[in-house]
This record gives structure tokens, sequence and C-alpha cells, in this order.
């Protein structure tokens, strides 16, 4: 009896949690359709700007807010708080999907997204359009980062290129005797290698494989990496099933992926610029990368202002400055990428850094495809909607790993 | 103000039990039962956001999908492994600290015991995976046979993590035991290995019992360790993270955590049933 | 004393040290079969050490011990034929009543049809049948005590090891426990050796008895020869009471030179005035304090500088002894004993 009453008391808590819970997520809309250019929520670009707030809350990427406290020398924030009065304070977020994630709390003004997070904010209404006539060294950005899938919609840039890096291949030239020019060294051929073998950690890395298999099996018909029909994403899943066998470890966090060259642990596999450098300035092991000839994946990094901002004004204060030659210049080389400001590469302590990471290079930087967030509608811009979603990817990525 | 109080034994213990019971309510039960619910929910497929519904279309998945069967099976087994590690580990130290050793060592015994657990988890999983590292020093002590980064390091690994959660309560369990038994048992003919078996096993079993509730339930989550010493092995939190992170699936990552729930739970009407948690 | 001829238990120069705690030192004892001999001694005599060096809970720091002739000294303690019975009692307590008592015949492998029946038998003995079942939590303190009993003797050992088996029992549990111990002891006719720090508990079961005092064997002998002639001062006060003379005052009380223990009872109350018998000495002096206790009466005289207490079996009719109770305190009083019940003390 007493039982009964306790069980059906639990029923009558569970039962109003979720009525709360219902009422609370109705109201904040969204609805359920599945057309992208239906689902642009419309969110207004600000016109003019006003003055500064006191304060701005950010989510960046480890290295992207310094302010001295990692290392005295590297510092871009705390002039940035004395020239516009705003107060900066950065949440670090791992990962694009944390980044997402936080981004939905409506506790920040703005974030440097990667390419495989903007347009899920973009169409998530969590991220305004940007207008850069408000946005003076937009001008000098390389123009082969203005306007593109991961950073527009609609016509309209969603936030200011930061910038960009490659996945390139990298190999340990001890090991690896003959140079592989093709990422089969680390798919069809990586037994060669056999548990010496590492490969990015996260759904994204699929992309790898269906670029690989773009040129490799063209009866497939894959047009871009992120545009995947089920079949196609199938094949690259075997791809990957294959590589798992001889894969040692999976790596996503940069310093771990040093470690394992360096040890020995990797011999072959996909990688950061920024990681190569940190093993050659180790010197404990000799590795080179390469840019294969099936051409690469990488990454093209945003600063995107929430739709809703509290400090609207800081934020694209923000956004100018993290562009500015001189602070672009910094950024790029603290934490290893290409500056998106052209005029960066004058500015960099390094007088080779641009070229050794390929800034301006138009052709190089058109050779990558830039991370993006697969979705029904597929991402190419053919207005299908028979591709797979990033929530397939993932649940494949896992299988991949068993 | 105190006199207020003791004049009023009803008010002060509706003070003195408000907090936790808030605690327990809201917080915990509160998070579990949303937990549970959101097992039934959908994802929008676009905008990634979960949304309320009642379907069981997770719990299916869960159910049948072999990815996830594989899984919460492998995490099973390094779950068992851990705890048996830890057991038959913590149990001679345990015996030693409590049985042999002089009080003071007992005492330095018992801090070095514990002294792991001020360092940091990271700390100790990345110096595993120094150990481990080819030709690394497990490498070299056992002649190139090292296994490598991979499921034996993960268990290896997680036992050395969680192995005071064994040695405390055991060495508790001991410490109760009076040492006449012992001497009652070999005085009427028992060997060593008889005592262990016939008496002492039996008397400090709630005792291992108690310490595998951790050992158990902590493997049974634990995620980061494999990242770091287990090669391209994943394990159930791995994929509960993954859904909930990596592809914002939070319906589906809810269905998956009722498995270590259920699994911890399960563990622990097993040991009732031993009659275990009695004495703990 | 009667030589032992087939001795159980013989003890060679046996010597244990703790650090620099001397438990035992150089103790020789031989005990033989059948024997129901006590270790008596005050707490940290080293009596319980040399019972747990025999049971092969302890090694000697030297001496030996030797089990039916055979020396094990360096053989653990469950390849000893002896059984323990413990202070507190040590029954197991995840285990029944039956199961305690079988665990050594198991763990001796004695199977099935066997075990029952002599597990029954030794329940039988401590008169516990109906109790197999109960778990030791569930038993009076008395009970327990049967139980460790029935453990130990159901293996049939050669000697029974018993360390303050009934210390932690109340008054009339253990003098009833106390005869029960005799009547097994002489029903299963082994060992037995029984540490005890309560003298008439020594006086009242044993057939020989050892008194300890600081690691060392002061006196062994049977009850009464350890009573009536206690070979040095520390036996002649510990078991028993005595009056002791010293040094300095025998020559004027005993008319010779020596330390002299008289028990209580042995010394007569007269009369002030009345002389001793022919055989006796006799002294004067006064009253210092009379107290009453049922049976006798014990009187403390001031005489010769020394305090003697002398004990008066109340035998009389009730109205002289109630006469000898009336004595004050400062009555003039004489008091006398046998030349013979005079012991002269090692010292």
């Amino acid at each position: 009896m007493t039982r009964r009453v306790k069980f059906s008391a639990a029923i009558a808590v569970a039962a109003a949690i979720a009525v709360t819970i219902a009422g609370c997520s109705s109201g904040s809309g969204g609805g359920g359709s599945s057309s992208a250019a239906d689902s642009l929520p419309k969110v207004a670009e600000q016109k003019k700007l006003g003055a500064n707030e006191s304060t701005l809350n950010l989510i960046v990427w480890a290295g992207y807010a310094e302010n001295g406290s990692n290392d005295p020398t590297v510092d871009w924030v705390t002039p940035f708080v004395k020239q516009t009065g705003c107060q900066v304070n950065a949440k670090t977020a791992g990962t694009s999907d944390e980044m997402v994630q936080l981004m939905r709390t409506g506790q920040y003004d703005g974030v440097s997204a990667s390419g495989d997070a903007t347009l899920r904010l973009i169409y998530g209404g969590d991220v305004a359009p940007v207008n850069t006539s408000l946005v003076p060294n937009y001008t000098t950005i390389s123009d082969f980062l203005k306007l593109k899938a991961w950073n527009s919609a609609g016509g309209k840039m969603y936030g200011i290129p930061h910038g960009w890096g490659a996945n390139l291949l990298m190999y340990n030239t001890t090991a690896v005797t003959t140079a592989p020019d093709s990422w089969s060294a680390v798919f069809d051929d990586s037994s060669t290698y056999a548990g010496k073998v590492t490969a990015y950690d996260s759904p994204i890395y699929i992309a790898d494989a269906a670029l690989y298999l773009k040129t490799k099996d063209p009866s497939l018909g894959i047009s871009d990496p992120y545009s995947l029909t089920e079949k196609q994403l199938t094949a690259a899943v075997d791809v990957l099933k294959k590589q798992n066998a001889n894969v040692g470890e999976y790596w996503s966090d940069y310093t771990k992926a040093v470690q394992a060259f360096e040890s020995g642990t990797s011999v072959i596999g996909t990688t950061w610029q920024v990681i190569a450098n940190l093993i050659a300035s180790d010197g404990k092991v000799n590795v080179k990368t390469v840019v294969p000839k099936e051409g690469v994946t990488g990454w093209s990094d945003t600063w995107m202002i929430a739709a809703k901002a509290k400090h609207p004004n800081c934020m694209y204060q923000w956004m100018n400055w993290i562009t500015s030659a001189k602070v672009n210049a910094q950024v790029a080389e603290w934490f290893g990428e290409a500056p998106a400001q052209t005029l960066a590469c004058a500015e960099t302590s390094d007088p080779a850094f641009c070229n050794s990471y390929h800034a301006t290079d138009a052709a190089y930087a058109a050779n990558i495809h830039y991370w993006t967030t697969p979705q029904t509608t597929c991402v190419d811009g053919s207005g299908k909607t028979n591709c797979t979603a990033y929530s397939e990817w993932t649940t494949k990525w896992q299988q991949i790993k068993g | 103000m105190s006199a207020y109080f003791a004049t009023r034994p009803r008010t002060r213990l509706g003070l003195l039990l408000t907090p936790p019971l808030l605690w327990l309510v809201v917080a915990y039960l509160g998070s579990i039962v949303l937990l549970l619910l959101t097992a039934f929910w959908t994802v929008n497929g676009f905008t990634g956001r979960a949304e309320p519904a009642f379907q069981f279309g997770n719990l299916v998945a869960v159910v049948t999908d072999p990815l996830y069967r594989d899984v919460a099976l492998r995490t099973l087994l390094v779950a068992l492994s851990v705890t048996v590690i830890d057991a038959v580990v913590a149990f001679p130290m345990a015996f030693y600290m409590a049985k042999i050793a002089s009080p003071r060592n007992r005492a330095f015994f018992l801090v070095a015991v514990t002294t792991p657990l001020w360092a940091s988890y990271l700390a100790k999983a990345y110096a595993w995976r120094v150990l481990f590292e080819p030709n690394g020093p497990i490498d070299i002590v056992t002649g190139g046979h090292s296994p490598g980064y991979g499921l034996p390091a993960t268990v290896v690994t997680l036992a050395y993590l969680w192995l005071p959660y064994m040695v405390i309560p055991l060495y508790a369990g001991f410490d109760r035991v009076p040492a006449s038994l012992l001497e009652a048992s070999a005085d009427l003919g028992a060997s060593t290995g008889r005592t262990v078996r016939s008496v002492v096993l039996p008397l400090v079993f709630p005792a291992i019992a108690a310490g595998s509730i951790f050992t158990f339930s902590l493997s049974f989550g634990d995620y980061i360790a494999v990242t770091i010493v287990g090669g391209k092995t994943q394990l159930l939190a791995n994929l509960i993270y993954g859904q909930l992170v990596t592809a914002n699936n939070q319906p589906l990552a809810a269905a998956l955590s009722i498995v270590p729930l259920l699994a911890v739970i399960l563990y622990l009407l097993a040991m009732r049933r031993t009659g275990a948690l009695e004495n703990v | 004393m009667s030589a032992v001829s087939t001795p159980q238990i013989e003890l060679k120069g046996l010597r244990k040290t703790f650090g620099r705690v001397i438990a035992v030192d150089a103790v020789d004892l031989e005990i033989g079969d059948g024997e129901f001999f006590a270790m008596l001694g005050p707490s940290g005599s080293g009596k319980t050490t040399v019972l747990r060096m025999i049971a092969g809970f302890e090694r000697p720091t030297s001496g030996s011990v030797i089990l039916g002739g055979v020396d094990e000294t360096e053989v653990p303690a469950f390849r000893r034929d002896v059984s323990t019975v413990f202070q507190d009692y040590a029954l197991f307590p995840h285990m029944t009543v039956g199961q305690n008592v079988a665990y050594g015949l198991k763990v001796r492998g004695v199977g099935g049809a066997e075990r029952t029946r002599r597990v029954g038998e030794a329940l039988e003995m401590v008169r516990l049948g109906d109790l197999a079942a109960r778990k030791p939590g569930e038993l009076s303190g008395g009970q327990r005590q049967r139980v460790a009993l029935a453990r130990a003797l159901v293996t049939r050992p050669r000697v029974l090891l018993l360390d303050e088996p009934l210390g932690a029992l109340d008054l009339k549990l253990r003098e009833q426990m106390q005869l029960e111990l005799k009547a097994i002891q002489r029903e299963v006719g082994i060992t037995f050796l029984f540490v005890t720090h309560d003298q008439d508990e020594a006086l009242t079961l044993c057939d020989r008895l050892a008194v300890f005092n600081a690691g060392r064997i002061e006196q062994v002998g049977p009850p009464s020869e350890v009573y009536e002639y206690p070979a040095t001062r520390f036996v002649a006060g510990f078991v028993g009471s005595s009056n002791v003379i010293p040094a300095a005052s025998a020559q004027a009380v005993v008319g010779r030179p020596g330390t002299f223990a008289i028990r209580p009872e042995k010394i007569r109350v007269l009369a002030a005035g009345a002389t001793p018998s022919a055989g006796e000495l006799g002294l004067t002096g006064t009253v210092d304090e009379v107290v009453y206790s049922g049976a006798t009466t014990r009187i403390v005289v001031d005489a010769a500088g020394l305090q003697l207490s002398a004990t008066v079996l109340n035998d009389e009719a009730p109205d002289d002894v109630a006469a000898a109770s009336a004595l004050r305190r400062g009555d003039p009083i004489a008091v006398a004993w046998h030349e013979s019940a005079l012991r002269p003390l090692e010292v």
C-alpha cells in the first residue's frame, strides 16, 4: 500500500517536471521545418556602432584570447581593454560542439567558431549577420575567406574570418622511408604501418576519407566531402573501418599528437602544421608534412556575434581588433595557423611565417576543403536534400571505432 | 538564539534537514528523472535542439544496435577486471597493513596508499601513458612484450587509479577481524591458505564488496583514461560523451546513460543479495 | 613432589623478549600426561606468553618447546597437536555453533557421518546439543565458553590450552564452569594447561601449578604443597595470604635468623595472659582490628612491632563467637602458633 502511494507520488513528480520542461521549451520556437532556405532565422544585423559597453563575454579556442597569464609577452587582451574599456571574460572551449552548447546558454557575446560549428549556430538562430562596414579591417581579409559556405548564409557574412589551417599528412621520416604523396598511405595501404597509424578523433574526419574516395573512386560521384549521400557515406565509412584495424590511436588533443609521434606510438597520420612545428622544435624525431595529391581538409575560424548579444558594440570592437594586422599576426604565430588578415604577414616576428603557412596563397587555400557541418540539405550549394547530417556522421564514427 | 531553538526541537530539526532533503530531491533525484525523461525525446535534425516527445526510438537503438551492445559488454568487462585486480592486489596490502605491520609502519602505509589521491587524475593517467609507450619502461622490463596502448593498458591504469578505494575499506575490514580468530583457525589445524579462505575472506567480504562498488562504478563511468592509454578503444562513457557533446544528441545520450545506471543498480542489488551491505 | 614420568609438555630454557622487554626468562617446566596444570601469576608475569609459545603463536627467542617428546619449537601452530580455548573464545562469527565445532575436523579431512557424530558428541558434552544452528552472536557468555571448549576438544588434541577461560564470566557462572571443566578433564583424560591470575581457581582446579612472577617460575607443585610450603615471599603473598616475619624481627619473634611466613589460619588467638601449649611459640600484643565475615573472623594483632593477621574459625556456640567478636581495638591479647607452621622463605 505504502509502496503504491510512493510510486504514484514519483509519477506525479515526474509528470510535473515534464510539463514544466515542455512549457519552457515550446516558447523558444524554432519549429521542426527541414529546409535550409525556409529556416534561416531572421536576425537583423547591426546598423551602426554605439558607445562601448563595459564588458565582453567570449567563447574562444585555447590561445585565441591571451592576456599574458600563459606567457607575459603574449598579450593582446590588455591593450584592447585599455583602448576600448571593454572588460574581457574569455571562456575556453575544447571542441566545436562545446562551443555550440555554450552559445546556446545565451550568456556570451561572441565566439571563435570553426566551420563545423558555424552553420549550426547560424541556422539555430544563435548568431547574427555581421555588418562588415562596421569592421574596417574586414576589407583587407584574404578574399578567398569571404562569403564562403561555412561563414555566410543568404549572401551575408555571419562573422569575420580569423585564421585557417590545413589537415596535413605527417610522417616520421625514419619509419616511413618512401615519401607518401597520397592519403592512401593511411587508408588502403595503412597496413604497411599497422598499429602506428593515427587519425583525428572526430566525426568530421569522415570527410578526409570522402576526399580520398573522390579521386580514387570517381564512380561514387563525390563532389564535396561534406555533402555525402547515404551510399557515399557508407563507402567512406568502409574505408575508415579498414583503417581502424591499423590505427594505433586517435588524437583530438594536439599535445597528445605531439607526444605520440615523439614516442614512436604513431609514425604516420593526419596532423596540423602547429603539431609538426612543435615536434621539429623538440627535435626528438624527424617528421615531414605533405599535401597529398587528393587535396586536404582544413579549418577556418570565424568570429561570430551572438544574436542576442548584451554587449554588441564591444563585440564589434573585438572583431576589428583581433583581425588588425599586428594582433592577427600575434595570434596566428602563437596558435600556429595562417592569419586571415593579409596585412598580418608584414607583422610576424618570423618573416617566413606566412610562407610556411601559405597564408596568402589563394591556390593553396582553394585546395583546402574547410570543415563545415554536414546537413541533410547538401552544403555543396546544389540544393539537394539527400545528404547525410552530422548526427548520422557521429553515429557512424562511433561504429568505425567499434 | 540557541534558547529559541532549544525550546523548539521541530523547528530545529526542520532547519537541519531541509538543505540535504532539497539537495537529494531537487539536485539528485530531479536530475536523474530529467535524464530518464529526455531519453524519450527527439532531436530536431536541423537545429540539433532536443525537443520533448514520447517515443522509444532511442531506447530501441540502445538495445538493438550491435555497437552499443559490444561497447557495453566491453565496458562491463573492464569494470569487472578492474574490480577483480584491485581486490586481488588490495587484499594482501590491506592484510599486511592491518595485521602484520607495526603501528608506525601502518600509518606510513596508510599515507602511502592515499597520497596518490591528492595527485591529479590526468597526471597519473599520463604517467601510465609514458610507461606503456613503445620502448617505454614496461616494454623494457617485459623484454619488448608490453601490451602497448589498448584495453589491457586501460584496465591497468584504471586499476591503479581506483586502488585506494579498495585498500581503505579492506584495511578497515581487516582491522575489525580479531587476531585471535586467525590464531584459532591455525590452532584447529588450518594452514594459512585455508584460514584465508574459510575465515578471513568471509569476514572481510563486506569490505571487499564496499570497495568493489567504488571500483566498479568508477570504472564503468570512466572515459578519460581510455582516451589517454586506450589506443583506439572506446568505452560506453565515450559513446555517451560523443552523443551528448559531439552529436549534440541529448536524448540518445540519455538513453545510453541508462545502461551504466542500470549496471550499477544491478551490481548494488547483487552485492545486497550476498548480504555484504548489511554491515557496511 | 613426584617426578613426571612421561611429559606431554617440556619447556627448556624458554625465553621470549619483545624489543627490550623480557616477557619470559629461562623457563623450565615438565607437564605430564593427563595432568590438569595451572600457570598462575599476576598479569604481565609471562604465563600467557608461555602458553602462546606452546600453542605456536609466538616463536621463542631461545629455548625449546618439546611436545610429546618431539622438539616442536619450529613447528607452525597448525601442525601442533594442541588446542586452545581463547580468552575471548575467538568463535568464528560467520559460522553457526555446529560449523564452529566442525571446523577443526573439516580442515583435517574428517568427513560426513563421522564429523556429524563427533560434533554432536562434543556439543552434548558441553550440554549445547540443541544450539548447533545458532550463531555465536546469539549466545550468552557461558554458552560461548562451552562452544569454545567443544571446538577445541572435538579434534582430540593431546593437550588443551586454556587462556583465562573463565575470566569473562560472572562469579556464579565461574564456579559452575570450574566444576564442569574438572569433570570434562576427567572424562577426556588429556593434559589441560590452564592460565589464570585467580589463585582460588588454580588451587581448586589443578593437580599441579606453577607460580609465575616477572617472567620466571617461582615455584611448581601440587596446590597443597604450594600453599602450605610457599618457597618464596612472592608465592607466600600471591597464593593465599601470609604473615611475613622479616629478617629484622626473626630473632626476636622466632628465635633464629631468616625470613618466615605463617598463614593466618595457623595462628591461634588466646586470651590475654594465657600461655602457649608445648611446642608452640607465643607473643603478646594488642588488638588492632576485628573483621567478622561469617564463617571466620579475622583479627589483626600488633605484637613485637609486627602486624599479624589471624583467622579464627567461628565453629563455637553463637554466644562465644559473639563474645570473641566483641574484642575492641587496644584490648590486650595473646597469639600462639606451632613451630612447624613457620615457613622459611627463600628471598
